[in-house]
């Protein structure tokens, strides 16, 4: 089973492989909430947060198409890169998949999917978040086959 | 505001007292050491001062060329023992470098101080992360992606055509053809930047800053020493206001909005209150045009045009070089070239051209009131005000 890409970012299921969730803090003190774990909050400089997972749905804020990958990029060129504003207020940046520019507009509903992706340049494997249209919202971010 | 920001304390008056180039664009045969002294030499030679009376230097660069590249850059003119720093704050690092410079000299503690940078970029798309970052897997880190989001949000919620950002480059493309100096000189039509290849969609090549080679350097001084060192102060241009800020937590993390004023406006806030000036007073400007976005977010930001209309400001030719707020009047970034380490100097470099009135035929007529803002990775943000 892959690893995370980021354990500060995206927490993979125990249990259900291909399932994971985001996850990051609530700053007990000031009240933002931010996506990645830390140990001091961002906005407010305290160090008492709370650990929370945020939803795996969010609303498409916008999106692009990179034609020439940044050096180590794995997958398919060129791909969708898209920013979603997730109910809870962080906006997450991932690959769009399973989706066309034509299917995409700003603010259509996406939902989070984890794939794993191997490296460019070693057998190294990673769960890797992403997003595609909504066609249900799963619970968990449970990839959806 | 976050409390720790505080306004800077003015010191004492800090002058520029000479400015200089090397050509931007591509130089296969001179490292980098070559490029950032051939700029220091012209800079001491338009100042008018001796390499051995400089005494301290800040060097901004980005990429590795090795341990110490100032030193190495240096050791050329002479080692005369002063401190010499290497500054990197990514696409700022030039910038941060003359600020720093600037504080130098403003503190007391030095009168005649070097800033300088100088960058070879390698082709390709820049990258704020290591090679080993998640976000390599994650396919999020892409300079140029990263303005298409912002320049999409900006369409949607201004209203603006793409031929409205095409506009940004040609007018970078018709200033850099007066500028010698300038990586990129040929001029485009609106049509022939939209049908240049898709970079990042909606971002096509001519909307983007080339990577680039090159250097600039300033020779700050004391008002109150420009006579010991024999500066002619007639030409010499006054700084008025030098800040500089990092990011603050904006509610969102990523964020590549239509408009993000916590980005570049605590730096112009700042720099407003420490000149007394306002945005109305400036006559000249050079902002961080990586990209065509770029320099429409920077306008509204610097509260030069209203969040929203910079776009139209740019169709109706008030930044051009006839217009009320002339812009990136040397090319910027979109024509110059982007060399990161010498991007802010370069800015630097034209303003004070422009306020001695040497800017030759892209000389703007009421060049008294200049400001200079660069952007780096980390939400660096430098203004700069300068002032005849």
């Amino acid at each position: 089973m892959p690893t995370s890409v980021d354990p500060q970012r995206l927490k993979l299921s125990p249990d259900d492989e291909g399932a994971g969730v985001l996850i990051g803090f609530e700053c007990r003190e000031c009240k933002v909430k931010v996506f990645g774990r830390a140990t001091f909050c961002q906005s407010c400089t305290s160090n008492n947060l709370e650990p929370m997972e945020f939803s795996a749905s969010g609303s498409l804020f916008s999106y692009t198409i990179i034609r020439v990958p940044p050096e180590g990029w794995p997958g398919p060129v060129p791909y969708l890169l898209g920013e979603v504003e997730l109910p809870e207020g962080p906006h997450v940046l991932a690959e769009i998949i399973e989706s066309q520019e034509s299917d995409l507009t700003i603010g259509r509903p996406m939902e989070l999917v984890i794939r794993s992706v191997k490296a460019l340049r070693s057998d190294e494997e990673r769960a890797v978040y992403k997003w595609r249209p909504a066609i249900s919202v799963p619970a968990n971010g449970k990839a959806k086959q | 505001m976050n409390q720790a920001l505080k306004q800077p304390r003015p010191g004492r008056d800090v002058m520029v007292a000479g400015v200089g180039l090397h050509q931007f664009g591509r130089f296969p045969n001179r490292d980098l050491a070559s490029l950032a002294a051939a700029s220091v030499v012209a800079a001491l030679e338009d100042a008018s001062v001796r390499w051995r009376d400089v005494s301290i230097a800040y060097f901004g660069h980005v990429y590795y060329h090795g341990m110490s590249v100032g030193e190495t850059a240096l050791s050329r003119l002479g080692l005369t023992g002063i401190p010499i720093i290497n500054v990197e704050n990514a696409c700022s690092s030039g910038s941060t470098a003359f600020w720093q410079a600037y504080w130098g000299v403003a503190s007391g503690m030095f009168d005649l101080a070097l800033a300088f940078g100088a960058e070879k970029v390698p082709s390709g798309p820049v990258t704020v992360t290591s090679a080993e970052s998640p976000d390599r897997f994650i396919g999020a880190d892409h300079m140029m992606g990263g303005y298409a989001l912002r320049m999409r949000r900006y369409m949607e919620e201004t209203g603006a055509p793409a031929s409205a950002f095409a506009q940004v480059a040609v007018k970078a493309r018709r200033n850099g053809s007066l500028n010698p100096f300038a990586h990129r000189r040929q001029t485009y039509s609106i049509e022939e930047v939209l049908n240049s290849r898709l970079v990042a969609d909606p971002l096509t090549l001519f909307q983007c800053c080339p990577t680039s080679e090159g250097a600039a350097a300033a020779i700050i001084c004391a008002r109150d020493a420009l006579s010991r060192y024999n500066i002619d102060q007639s030409r010499s241009v006054r700084i008025a206001a030098a800040c500089l800020t990092s990011g603050i937590y904006n509610g969102r993390g990523s964020d590549h909005s239509a408009f993000s004023p916590y980005r570049t406006e605590p730096a112009a806030l700042q720099a407003y209150e420490m000149s007394g000036l306002g945005p109305e007073d400036v006559n000249l400007v050079q902002v961080h045009d990586a990209a065509t976005i770029g320099e429409l977010q920077q306008l509204e930001a610097l509260q030069l045009i209203p969040y929203g209309e910079a776009w139209r400001a740019t169709a109706e030719g008030r930044t051009a070089l006839a217009g009320d707020i002339p812009t990136n009047t040397d090319g910027g970034l979109l024509a110059m070239g982007h060399p990161f380490g010498a991007t802010g100097i370069r800015m630097i470099h034209e303003t004070v051209t422009q306020l001695r009135r040497e800017a030759g035929p892209r000389q703007v007529a009421r060049a008294r009131v200049g400001l200079a803002q660069c952007s780096g990775a980390g939400d660096v943000t430098t203004v700069h005000i300068l002032t005849r």
